[in-house]
């Protein structure tokens, strides 16, 4: 082995699906002993990037090196056999098997002791008799590591880890990180979020559109020139909330490492004074109008009152929870993913029954109401899955706005009228200002900000509307569409309407809400107000389950659960 | 009245034979994420070349090879079909099963004319000293042919090689589980797929020549007769794991066995009644009526990789 | 300005991608059926040859078997509108996401019905009121067979292919029961060579004939006909064509919607086994008018096939099930004036149908079988 190689080197990788460029003579060079990270929003090209290299998707042009020698695998084993591990974006774990049976599949020698020397070397535990598909998403992510890191790899490829963890699990992993790049190896950490790549990387290299936008050691590009190279134009068009969105907000994502102090950087000024403003934005004078008329009536929008429910194994996945959702407010639900924000989703959109509670709508008990009636009765529900449980991809934009209502557009008593509904559908997409081949167009072929906004204007439809709840209701989507979607949000809030918005992205509920519970292990806790100069720091401490009356220094101690 | 008894367990454990052997492969292929409606299709196959062999060489040994032979060949068709080309389990195992019983009905009548095929070399049972004389067990479990216990090994060496406690078993739940996760931990999914029909050819051809030439010592049109299907179903009976499909597959066959020995006992059961009976037994098991059931979730869900 | 999204310029079919390697030419449905057709024929000439018959004597029964009858046309129309109707009812199961391999045991359920309903009218009984009546008998069995496959899956999320290939077998074997045992629907034992089948059905309770007293074509073409145009229509033109559309593509978005999921998953299986069952009673309703053992005749497998290879359709289904009701007829006539045997036709027509799937059907379920 060559030393002074580089661990990975890709020149002039090109992959195209279909019509679609992926990636576009892409270059990239990884050092050894450096945590390289691929930065660029969603859909720039890093997941193929990804499948590239860890053997899954065969480029169409360029060629890869590997600590010098030529690479270029057919297959996953190759990658394997190669020493490369990865980390995928969608867990690879099968849910059946336990976490052993898991590890015994890579079919490794001596196995109990590659398991010690993980543990004792990265202090990753795990319980080997546990079956996956009862295992918490956190615990899930740590076993796809120790995974990975079972093979004592030369190259670790990490695509967006840390979407599942909470501030403290991601903390332990790009800990994780440094300590592989530090023993010689290589990590290649795949990303949309700058206050990660800040904290742990060595260089970058920018994705925009399927090709290399820039990069270089991360000491000359500080987040103000990664920005324009991630999304194409200067980071000071940005409002703090879209900017939430990517993690500019310096440290946003470690809301507690500035308590612990072990944030490796800790931008001081701008981004306090940026939330502040974008939280006089958010709130324009109107909104108190509704808020107060709510206060005048005894009903809420929405109403939880002591809900439970259980998943098919049996543990409980929401415990006993409670909460009102005013006319013309707008509630988040902070929290790490897998704390019950799904299950509280699901039995919003009526497929989930509570064992045990009542869920009301304009003082209306909808506990057990179909979709159909939530939906008559004026609950609009954006679900998290855009592409599974939003829209139906396979058929055309106009059905997909349509399709709960097709009672409307009849011709001579029995046919289906599509011109009429075409022409419904028309005016919607102009008057969201979604970009589509018109009504006709498949919901597959538009981008995902825009089938989000197809989703979005159809619950906006209905008539009447008291709530909107939106799970991650900008998860994938570019900076314009998360601006556009922001402000439908706040235009519909404006107008009286309830709405609860689910996200992982703390940055986005702090400028887009009211009021922001945390999800903690099926319960809800707080609320904390997040116009509070603390704000941060207490929801951060509130989604490792630090009680709401606690906030601030008292966390320093705490071992970062979710990782340990 | 224990002679009845003992007929009822030694012929029930006879009609089992084949269906074991065939299950056992079956159960593996399905485990992978392949669904073989096709064990039907190599057992005739295997029943039709075992008989032309075994005729043609007057070796009833050279039968079996030839029926192997034949179950691997059609396997590989099916495998090609449903591994490699993707193309739809159900439909090309009903066809494959279509043509199996057209090829053999037209071999039958082009290579055998009449008759020929009536009077075959074949295995005679092999009686092990002392066990085969245990009461009821003993003529059920230790008077069969060579072909027979041939078939017992096949059928405990795979269940016990490829257990979940094995790591072939676990690479083969681990396939027919999530296809994309296997191959992501380096396992060959389609080679495994491939190699699991393979094997289910083999043993549904073993199964056929011992339908051919250790039961009756002939060839007839259909000889199989929805046996292969039962083998099937004996593996959704008993709900993908091993001891229940062996289970399963005995029960099938002493619920056959009773047609015959159901006068003896003064019974009156409608024949036709007791034939349907595995099926329903699959449809309360599979239903969860009984027990808990899961089918892999990559049964008949073809693998393809990307991203 | 943020670039525009690169799928907006190109919008590709998403399922496009799967297939790259094998060039599209190749993949062009009309190339597939006519390699499909020569290769399935090349083989059909081997097996001629292989049983010593000349090529041309072959095809002339063949050709003789298929239309050389107003006897031979009239009972192939038949057997296609059979298979017709049980493919149409599998197309309209399948838009909704279910794949109903069910259609021998509820054509069973359906002839089951038929003719125990038409053996108890009484002899006069008017055509205008037996026909109907029986039909109505084989539909409603027909739809409560394939029921509780539908039943066990809303209840019990059991997979519809495996609960109804069982069926199948449980309505073949019910049909056995039932026409050996005297107490149920066995014709009564008069000596040791009284069949195994029902006593026939009274003359107003068969269906009438439609091309005169020489063909053997029957009222069934009609319905056949009617049910395949009526069934086209609504799939492609109604509210309830779109919603089945949906849920087959995607039921928890479906029901997101609104979308009576469960409803809609049912209703559609039990419409195929509707129609599965008509067809089951019809057979029972054609000469010579009983019930028997194997009456089936594998009907409902090639009428899955059928529904298969339309892929969706029903032109495709009716262009496929005159194909496969000729074949069959021919091959039968190919046995007994050419000396071919009838087998022949079974091996040319399976692979016919593994050619064809071999080469388009790389998954276009959408891994619900679970």
């Amino acid at each position: 082995m060559n030393t002074a190689a580089p661990a990975l080197e890709i020149s002039g990788l090109t992959k195209s699906f279909g019509t679609t460029r992926a990636l576009e003579e892409v270059d990239l060079v990884v050092e050894s002993g450096t945590v390289h990270c691929v930065l660029g929003e969603n859909g720039a090209g890093k997941s193929t990037l990804c499948h590239v290299v860890g053997g899954s998707v065969a480029p169409d042009a360029g060629g890869l090196r590997l600590y010098g020698s030529p690479y270029a695998p057919r297959r996953p084993a190759d990658a394997l056999a190669a020493g490369i591990a990865m980390v995928h974006q969608h867990f690879s774990l099968v849910p059946t098997l336990t976490v052993g049976e898991n590890m015994r599949l890579l079919r490794l020698r001596d196995l109990p002791r590659r398991v010690a020397r993980v543990r004792e070397e990265y202090g990753l535990e795990l319980d080997l008799d546990a079956r996956v598909s009862e295992l918490p998403v956190g615990v899930r992510q740590r076993t796809e590591i120790v995974k990975a890191l079972l093979r004592e790899p030369r190259l670790l490829v990490l695509d967006e880890p840390t979407g599942v963890l909470g501030p403290a699990g991601t903390d332990a992993l790009l800990a994780t990180c440094r300590r592989i790049a530090e023993s010689g190896h290589a990590v290649v950490l795949v990303t949309h979020k700058l206050g990660e790549v800040a904290r742990a990387g060595d260089a970058a290299t920018v994705l925009r559109g399927g090709r290399v936008s820039g990069g270089g050691p991360l000491a000359e590009l500080p987040p103000e020139r990664l920005v324009p190279l991630m999304i194409g134009r200067p980071a000071g068009s940005l409002d703090a909330g879209l900017a939430g969105t990517i993690g500019l907000a310096a440290d946003g994502d470690s809301p507690e490492a500035g308590a612990s102090g072990s944030g490796k950087t800790r931008a001081g000024g701008p981004e306090p004074a940026g939330r502040a403003l974008a939280v006089g934005t958010a709130e324009p004078g109107g909104r108190a109008e509704p808020g107060g008329k709510a206060a005048a009536r005894v009903t809420q929008a929405l109403r939880l009152r002591d809900v439970s429910v259980r998943r098919a194994d049996g543990t409980s996945a929401l415990d006993e929870v409670s909460l009102d959702v005013g006319y013309g407010e707008i509630v988040g639900i902070a929290g790490v993913e897998g704390n019950g924000q799904s299950e509280l989703m699901a039995l919003l959109g009526g497929s989930l029954a509570p064992v045990a509670g009542r869920v009301e709508l304009d003082g209306r008990d909808l506990t057990r109401a179909a979709p159909r009636e939530r939906s008559r009765a004026g609950l609009g529900v954006v679900p998290e899955d855009r592409l599974h449980e939003g829209c139906v991809p396979q058929l055309r934009v106009a059905d997909n706005l349509f399709l709960g209502r097709l009672d409307r557009f009849r011709r001579h008593g029995v046919l289906l009228d599509r011109r009429a509904m075409d022409r419904a559908a028309d005016s919607v997409l102009t008057g969201h200002g979604i970009r589509a081949d018109g009504p006709g167009a498949l919901m597959s072929s538009l981008s995902g900000g825009n089938q989000q906004k197809v989703v979005l204007a159809r619950e906006l439809a209905l008539d009447p509307l008291i709530c909107l709840a939106a799970a991650q209701p900008t998860r994938g989507l570019d900076i314009g569409a998360v601006g556009a979607v922001h402000s439908r949000i706040r235009d519909a809030a404006a107008a009286g309407t309830g709405v609860l918005v689910v996200s992982s992205e703390l940055s986005e509920l702090l400028v887009l809400c009211d009021r922001i519970t945390v999800a903690y292990r099926g319960k809800l806790l707080g609320p904390v107000d997040p116009a509070e100069p603390d704000a941060r720091e207490r929801i951060g401490a509130l989604m490792l389950g630090a009680r709401a009356s606690r906030p601030g220094p008292e966390n320093t101690g705490h071992t970062p659960e979710a990782l340990r | 009245m224990s002679a009845v008894v003992e007929e009822l367990v030694s012929g029930g454990v006879r009609l089992a034979v084949p269906l074991l052997l065939a299950s056992s492969g079956e159960l593996l292929s399905e485990r992978a994420g392949v669904l073989n409606l096709s064990v039907e299709g190599m057992m005739l196959t295997g029943a039709f070349a075992g008989a032309t062999g075994a005729l043609a060489s007057g070796n009833a040994g050279v039968g079996v090879l030839a029926a192997l032979a034949a179950g691997l060949l059609f396997a590989a068709l099916q495998a090609l079909l449903s591994v490699v080309l993707r193309a739809d389990q159900i439909v090309t195992g009903i066809t494959a099963n279509v043509l199996a019983l057209g090829a053999t009905t037209y071999g039958s009548r082009v290579f055998f004319g009449d008759g020929a095929a009536d009077s075959v070399p074949g295995f005679d049972p092999i009686p092990v000293p002392g066990l085969h004389s245990v009461p009821v067990l003993g003529p059920a479990l230790f008077e069969q042919t060579a072909l027979g216990y041939a078939a017992f090994a096949v059928a405990a060496v795979l269940a016990l090689g490829f257990s979940r406690r094995t790591s072939w078993g676990l690479a083969v739940d681990a396939i027919g589980e999530d296809a994309t996760t296997a191959d992501r931990c380096g396992l060959p999914v389609r080679a495994v797929r491939f190699a699991a029909v393979l094997l289910t050819g083999a043993v549904s051809g073993l199964a056929g020549a011992q339908l051919a030439l250790s039961e009756v010592h002939a060839f007839s049109d259909n000889i199989t007769g929805g046996i292969g299907y039962l083998a099937v179903v004996a593996v959704i009976a008993g709900r993908w794991r091993a001891w229940p499909t062996l289970v399963a597959c005995l029960f099938f066959g002493v619920a056959q066995s009773l047609q015959f020995a159901a006068p003896a006992l003064g019974l009156h059961l409608s024949a036709p009644l007791l034939t349907t009976l595995p099926y329903v037994i699959a449809l309360l098991a599979v239903s969860g009526l009984v027990g808990r059931s899961r089918a892999p979730s990559g049964l008949t869900v073809p693998f393809l990789r990307g991203a | 300005m943020s670039p525009p999204p690169l799928t907006l310029s190109a919008p590709a079919p998403a399922l496009r991608t799967a297939h790259t390697r094998i060039a599209p030419v190749l993949r062009h449905p009309v190339t597939v059926g006519v390699l499909a057709v020569v290769l399935a024929g090349a083989v059909g000439l081997g097996l001629v040859k292989g049983a010593g018959t000349g090529p041309a004597v072959a095809w002339d029964a063949l050709v003789e078997g298929m239309f050389g009858s107003s006897y031979a046309v009239g009972s192939s129309l038949n057997s296609a509108a059979v298979l017709a109707l049980i493919a149409t009812g599998f197309t309209v199961a399948h838009r909704a996401g279910l794949v109903n391999v069910g259609g021998e045991g509820q054509l069973c359920a359906g002839g089951l019905a038929a003719a125990a309903v038409g053996t108890t009218l009484p002899a006069g009984v008017p055509a205008a009121l037996g026909v109907p009546l029986v039909l109505v008998a084989g539909c409603v069995a027909g739809g409560a067979w394939a029921g509780i496959a539908g039943r066990l899956r809303a209840r019990r999320g059991t997979s519809e292919v495996i609960t109804t290939l069982l069926l199948n077998f449980v309505g073949v074997g019910l049909v056995s029961v039932a026409v050996h045992e005297e107490a149920l629907l066995r014709q009564p034992v008069t000596s040791s060579e009284t069949l195994p089948q029902s006593a026939p059905l009274p003359e107003g309770a068969r269906l009438p004939l439609i091309g005169g007293v020489e063909s053997p074509a029957t009222a069934i073409v009609v319905i056949a006909v009617v049910a395949a145009v009526v069934t086209g229509v609504v799939l492609r033109h109604t509210a309830v064509g779109l919603r089945l559309r949906s849920v087959g593509h995607s039921p928890a978005a479906s029901a997101r919607l609104g979308l009576p999921v469960v409803r809609l998953e049912t209703g559609s299986l039990a419409f195929a086994g509707a129609a599965a069952g008509l067809a089951g009673a019809a057979l029972v309703a054609i000469a010579p008018y009983v019930l028997a053992e194997h009456f089936s005749s594998g009907y409902g497998f090639s009428g899955l096939v059928v529904g298969l290879l339309a892929r969706g359709s029903l032109t495709a289904v009716a262009a496929v099930s005159l194909l496969f009701g000729f074949l069959t007829n021919g091959g039968i006539n190919l046995q007994l004036a050419a000396g071919v045997p009838a087998s022949s036709v079974q091996i040319v027509q399976s692979l016919l149908v593994l050619f064809v799937a071999a080469a388009m059907f790389t998954t276009t379920r959408n891994g619900r079988a679970s």
